[in-house]
């Protein structure tokens, strides 16, 4: 080099140029700094301890009747009264919380893992494969959600929660391969993938290794607004009749029970609405506080 | 330092031909029955241990050709031959472990690297594809990499974005080193530096190659910085060379009128220089590589072609003009 | 003594980031004659490209424009109201950027974008806008100008659509045309071109010109004067043929060294600038440029020169320059030029 009587020390171009901030701790302050999005993380984080602590605890036992008085209103000892069946309604909203927890968060991770999958590989690999694909994706689009999911739900037979959370995840995978094929898409075209190839990476290193660690961002952002969604699919069609059965407890099935008593007390119907739209909207400023803590473009 | 340019002078003699490139077409489609002709039949070869320098303008195939020789790009049609092996012949797990001999530095300091890994794993990255060292060794080896290209050996675990872009390069030259490859491509590794970072990459890159007697062909834009670091130099016009010399002799003695152009437009740092030099206009604009035009590419805007004549009619071969300068066309004694 | 045309003092402008403060521009003054064409050059980060936006107000958030003055014919433009700066622009101010693709609209016409700047600024109406319009792409000389004032701007090559700006810019006849970086991606002989243009319209229509570049061959041969910047500050100005012959700050000096030039003949070892380019949030201390620098001293560290007359008509902000560094510190022969080589202080050591 110039000069080989310097040291070592100041050789070098010492000092980095920023302080050292990796991008995820940059996102994280970035998240922070948004009032609405850390109220709905906190909030969000308050209901998944609710959701896991009703496994094993609740005020009151959910499966006996006549704990409280039925359609009684709100009291001291039952803050949000009683349902038709006299059960305590706030009981009942905890393990709905971990109903609607358990569906929203399962159907995305069955949704994440086909996703990401089809996506990557239909993305890189492209040619035949890629056609094929983008070919299924637009006709399970075609399909409208509900008929996809009352047919899977008679075929599997209705009830259980896994068969809830396959036929909605059947209806909602197709956004998650969409994204994901968009950004290898775009990732694939970056210098860094080409500089990774000239390096001697394999096709498996690429995907794994450089395209998908690139997408995360968008793709925690989908799965996040895509939990609220899967949510109110279930509540909807919990509300119909062919999500959860009694007596398991889910907000939307609630809210079908308590629509009859609407009148005499509203109290049955508006807790687990209430809940459900809390918990939807908070998903969403999460989800919307997430995109723009991700941006890389935002950086500053 | 004075004992860096002696050697510098010293190793200029060439060694053997490295790399043999014959007839390189890469055309891309571009709709119904067109084609981009990128790169349009070209020969020439690298000898060990010097640096041949490629130079041209945008749309002229410089890039296409860099990223062909490189094998990121698969030739149309041409032969590329390292050292005895057939490169275009080459298909998967074979080709693959060709690339440990033909790295590249790329242009752009910001989009070369990965920015959710760590410069370590970044410079490493060939050593594991490769699996040539693992451990402690392979530890070792990437400090030593970033030792040998100025930067601090403990930055393993740092990202990208907090180095500045001159880090960065270094960064990627540490990369392109690791495996210790017979031919480097410099991409337009320093166009995108500032002027002040750009001398000390190039310095870098000189020094490397005394060092490793390392190989380079370096395509760049800036004919100053190619002047200054090649050995040899190259230049292309849609998708063609249209002339090929020693350093101080096709910058002297340009053999071909766009050669000439080229070097006219140069602006110089010199405000006495500068206006006493003439620019040498070109008419019009530069043709499409979908239609490029016939016979001699350049004659639509060149100031001396005879139109209608041979320049119209008949393309000139890149052929020996004078001793070890090579010009394609038909009038190139009458250039300089 | 004519006046001049624009009148520049201690302009500030600074970004409020979230990592800090960023005094990107921090207390330039200059003078612009009427048709003169000065140069400003640095390299990137210096603050050239934020000076000229600044003096249009068109400075992006996160930043602003945090105090001084720009004069122009007296009147500061940044205590004016937002319609009387716009009034201004377009047509007294013209600016040109880098990119033409950006800053021309992809969905209207050429022709029709060059009799918009007339018509927004009504000194023209429709009827003589048009053929003012086809007159402009003449005098830049775009050839076809009466077919091509119909085509979209993606139908044009680079270095028209460069053209195509210059006459946008030029359609209201302004007194001043900035110019950021306008050949910088563009091929060279299309550079070459497009300088000279640049130059005929400064002779011809006597507007004068800022440059900003950070190619010292562009100003070589376009400008009369140059401003030399580094970290937000002017380190030096003066008359071009005098500042490439005699620098006398060491950044200047140095970088000048830097340059790989067409014309060498003989292969030098480029004389690098060591180290960064300086952190803006926290600059350092004293003069900005002193850990790089080959030639501070104690003072350097600890003060911040102003600029000084160093010789007619020129002026540098050092506490050494570069006539005492060749006197005293032997700067003639310096082969090695690290920070601090030439005066001893610190050798090698690069300081924060």
């Amino acid at each position: 080099m110039a000069t080989a009587s310097a040291t070592p020390a100041d050789r070098f171009d010492a000092v980095p140029a920023r302080a050292q901030v990796s991008l995820w701790s940059d996102a994280w302050r970035r998240l922070r700094r948004n009032r609405l999005a850390a109220v709905s993380a906190f909030y969000l984080a308050f209901v998944f301890a609710v959701a896991i602590i009703s496994l094993v605890w609740t005020p009151y036992s959910t499966s006996h009747l006549g704990v409280v008085t039925p359609y009684g209103g709100p009291s001291g000892a039952h803050p949000l009264g009683g349902d038709q069946y006299g059960r305590d309604i706030l009981s009942r909203l905890m393990e709905g919380a971990r109903t609607s927890m358990t569906v929203g968060v399962g159907t995305q991770i069955v949704v994440l893992a086909v996703g990401i999958t089809v996506g990557l590989l239909a993305g890189y690999f492209r040619g035949w494969f890629d056609t094929v694909v983008t070919l299924v994706i637009n006709i399970f689009y075609g399909i409208p959600d509900l008929l996809v999911a009352l047919i899977l739900v008679f075929l599997i037979g209705q009830g259980s929660l896994g068969t809830i959370i396959f036929a909605i995840a059947v209806t909602r995978w197709m956004d998650m391969a969409r994204l994901v094929r968009g950004q290898t898409l775009s990732i694939r075209e970056r210098e860094f993938v080409e500089a990774a190839k000239a390096s001697g990476a394999k096709p498996r290193k690429i995907i794994f290794g450089h395209i998908l660690p690139n997408a995360l961002g968008p793709i925690i952002v989908q799965a996040t607004i895509g939990v609220p969604s899967a949510i109110l699919f279930e509540a909807f069609m919990s509300f119909l009749g062919l999500g959860i059965q009694p007596p398991t407890a889910s907000w939307g099935s609630m809210a079908a029970d308590g629509v009859n008593a609407i009148r005499i007390s509203p109290h049955i119907v508006l807790a687990p609405s209430l809940a459900l739209m809390i918990t939807l909207m908070a998903f969403n400023f999460l989800g919307d506080g997430l995109r723009d803590a991700l941006d890389p473009r935002q950086r500053r | 330092m004075a004992e860096a340019a002696v050697a510098a002078e010293a190793r200029r003699a060439p060694g053997r031909t490295l790399l043999d490139v014959r007839e390189i077409v890469k055309h891309f489609p571009a709709g119904v029955g067109q084609s981009v002709k990128a790169v349009d039949g070209v020969t020439f070869d690298i000898k060990s241990g010097e640096t041949l320098g490629l130079v041209g303008e945008s749309g002229c195939g410089k890039s296409t050709l860099g990223r062909v020789i490189a094998q990121l790009i698969a030739p149309t049609s041409g032969s590329i031959v390292l050292e005895d092996v057939e490169l275009t012949k080459l298909r998967g797990e074979k080709l693959r472990q060709q690339r440990r001999q033909l790295q590249m530095i790329f242009q752009d300091p910001f989009a070369s690297l990965d920015p959710r890994m760590t410069v370590g794993d970044i410079v490493a990255e060939p050593i594991d594809n490769f699996g040539v060292m693992r451990g402690k060794q392979r530890t070792e080896r990437v400090k030593e990499l970033l030792r040998v290209v100025g930067l601090n050996p403990y930055f393993t675990n740092r990202y990208p974005h907090e180095f500045s872009g001159g880090q960065r390069q270094r960064i990627g030259i540490a990369r392109a080193l690791a495996v210790n490859p017979k031919l480097i491509v410099c991409d337009e590794a320093v166009s995108a530096l500032d002027v002040s970072i750009q001398a000390q990459i190039v310095n870098l890159l000189e020094d490397l190659q005394a060092q490793f007697n390392l190989t380079y062909l370096f395509i760049a834009h800036d004919l100053s910085v190619v002047r200054h670091i090649s050995d040899r130099v190259m230049v292309m016009y849609l998708g063609k060379l249209v002339e090929l010399a020693g350093r101080d002799d096709i910058y002297d003695h340009p053999k071909h009128p766009y050669t000439r152009a080229l070097l006219s437009a140069i602006p110089v740092p010199d405000p006495e220089v500068q206006s006493q030099r003439r620019l040498v206009e070109l008419k019009g604009e530069i043709p499409s590589p979908i239609n490029p035009p016939a016979a001699c590419r350049f004659h639509t805007r060149c100031p001396i072609a005879r139109v209608p004549g041979i320049c119209s009619e008949q393309e000139p071969l890149l052929e020996e003009k004078a001793r070890d300068h090579l010009s394609a066309c038909h009038f190139a004694n009458e250039v300089s | 003594m004519t006046e001049p045309i624009l009148r520049v003092r201690d302009l500030e402008t600074k970004f409020f980031t979230d990592d800090g403060v960023v005094q990107a521009v921090d207390g330039v003054s200059f003078d612009l004659m009427p048709g003169e064409t000065l140069g400003i050059v640095g390299e990137s980060g210096c603050g050239k490209s934020m000076t000229a936006l600044s003096l249009l107000r068109l400075v992006p958030e996160p930043g602003r424009v945090t105090g001084g003055e720009v004069l122009f014919k007296g009147n500061d433009i940044l205590q004016m109201t937002a319609d009387e700066v716009r009034d201004l622009r377009g047509k007294d101010l013209a600016m040109i950027f880098q990119d033409p693709q950006s800053s021309l609209n992809p969905v209207l016409r050429t022709g029709f974008q060059i009799q918009e700047a007339m018509l927004a600024h009504h000194t023209a109406d429709r009827k003589s806008s048009a053929r003012k319009a086809v007159d402009l792409l003449k005098q830049v000389r775009i050839p076809a100008a009466e077919s091509r004032v119909k085509d979209y701007p993606h139908q044009l090559s680079g270095g028209m659509r460069q053209r195509a700006m210059i006459a946008m810019g030029l359609a209201n006849s302004p007194s001043v045309l900035i110019a950021d970086e306008p050949t910088t991606a563009l091929d060279v002989t299309v550079q070459a071109q497009i300088l000279e243009l640049i130059r005929d319209l400064n002779q011809e229509l006597n507007t004068a010109v800022i440059m900003i570049t950070h190619n010292l061959g562009v100003v070589a041969g376009l400008c009369t004067r140059i401003i030399v910047m580094y970290a937000g500050r002017i380190v030096e100005e003066g008359p071009t043929k005098q500042i490439f012959k005699n620098p006398q700050h060491p950044y200047t000096w140095s970088l000048l060294r830097s340059l790989p030039r067409v014309d060498a003949d003989r292969r030098e070892r480029l004389r690098s600038i060591e180290g960064l380019p300086p952190d803006l949030i926290h600059p350092p201390s004293g003069c900005r440029f002193h850990p790089r620098c080959p030639f501070r001293v104690e003072r350097c560290y600890r003060e911040d020169p102003a600029l000084a007359q160093v010789a007619p008509d020129q002026r540098a902000a050092c506490w050494v320059t570069m006539d005492r560094a060749y006197k005293e510190m032997n700067a003639g022969e310096l082969v090695d030029v690290r920070p601090g080589a030439g005066s001893g202080v610190n050798p090698g050591v690069l300081d924060g």
